[in-house]
């Protein structure tokens, strides 16, 4: 009888594993029946994965921009109207360019100079920015408002702006001058001699950040007579 | 003195106040009617009705302040008032337009780095003040 009953657990051992190893089989042999079916999973689940990093960098992707207080090895510091900002540099990831008008030029790290202008992008950690991008350019303001005061001899006009500001700008030679039509709304070329009191003006100067009594050379001035607002 | 005599007396004080209140009352009311009214009608004072009304404030609901780009174009997406004149100027684009409809959806260029962007509006009523806004955007191209 013990004998009989231990025949009887053998067996069913044997008949466990049996039975347990071909339904473990069943799926590698589809699995190598259909490989296409897997590859095309993983490739989506590599592409969803990679979307989502995409779009978390993208998320912690920020830009910041200032001059150039202090540079030193692999960091630099940058301010920009009182805010002060942390750069840190990758050697094999922060590319450095200077832009030039339209076009820009790739340069190193160590060309990058005190006062430079400097626009970073990358991703934020703990205050401070780890660069993907570095571009030198020039910083520009752009603001408006109305013309209080016209220097016919020195070739400046004051500028009230609506924050109470007053800007004192140099319009040069190399100065671009329009007009709006109030007929047409279109831009049209003008000379200093068609600037007048009260008329409103929207200008672009560049900032070098060492100018004096709010004096700028303007880059660029668009006038709204004040014929405009009367008609 | 008689009690008929202080009973007449009474009643004739009573009766000569009674007139002196209504000539007085009556008195005022022809007044007043006959008075020129020096404030402008109520037809004129409703007519212009500027004066109160709210006027509808610059929303800028495209582009983000300090968004990043990589694109060279983008649009402005927002409302202003009807019949406004508004002017985006950056360093590289003056853009004047009429905002013949509340909402005004327009193209704008982006130079390569940092764009300073002012935005303003001049509503058609003159005696509302512009409305301003100042953003600043960057095209980082996707190649760098």
């Amino acid at each position: 009888m013990k004998k009989l009953l231990q025949n009887i657990i053998i067996l069913g051992y044997l008949a466990t594993l049996l039975v347990g190893g071909v339904v473990a089989q069943t799926p590698s042999v589809d699995a190598s029946s259909s490989p296409t079916v897997v590859d095309k999973d993983i490739q989506q689940l590599k592409d969803k994965i990679a979307n989502k990093v995409s779009e978390i960098r993208k998320q912690n992707n920020k830009a910041v921009s200032g001059f150039v207080q202090s540079i030193d090895g692999n960091t630099m510091k940058l301010t920009n109207n009182g805010e002060v900002n942390q750069v840190k540099f990758d050697d094999t990831l922060t590319k450095v360019f200077k832009v030039l008008g339209t076009t820009k030029k790739e340069i190193k790290t160590d060309d990058i100079a005190k006062d430079d202008y400097a626009i970073v992008s990358g991703v934020v950690t703990d205050n401070t920015i780890t660069a993907n991008v570095v571009l030198i350019d020039e910083n520009f303001l752009v603001d408006s408002g109305k013309i209080t005061e016209i220097n016919k001899e020195s070739y400046n006009i004051k500028v009230l702006t609506s924050d109470k500001n007053t800007y004192s700008l140099d319009v040069e030679t190399g100065t671009k001058q329009y007009m709006v039509n109030i007929k047409t709304l279109l831009r049209e070329t003008i000379g200093f001699s068609k600037l007048k009191e009260g008329d409103t003006v929207h200008f672009v100067v560049k900032k070098t950040g060492k100018e004096k009594n709010n004096n700028y050379s303007a880059v660029k001035i668009l006038i709204i007579p004040q014929e405009y607002f009367i008609k | 003195m008689k009690k008929e005599t202080i009973i007449a007396i009474f009643l004739g004080l009573l009766f000569g106040g009674i007139v002196a209140v209504f000539i007085s009352l009556k008195s005022k009311d022809i007044e007043l009617s006959t008075n020129k009214v020096i404030a402008p009608s109520k037809e004129k004072i409703l007519s212009p009705n500027l004066t109160g009304t709210e006027i509808q404030t610059l929303e800028l609901s495209e582009p983000a302040d300090n968004a990043i780009f990589e694109k060279d174009i983008i649009r402005f997406k927002g409302t202003a008032v009807e019949d406004s004149l508004i002017i985006i100027q950056s360093p590289i684009k003056d853009l004047v337009v009429k905002n013949t409809q509340g909402k005004f959806d327009l193209e704008f260029p982006l130079a390569l780095g940092e764009n300073s962007i002012k935005i303003v509006v001049y509503p058609k009523e003159k005696q509302f003040r512009p409305q301003e806004k100042f953003i600043k955007v960057y095209y980082i191209d996707s190649e760098l």
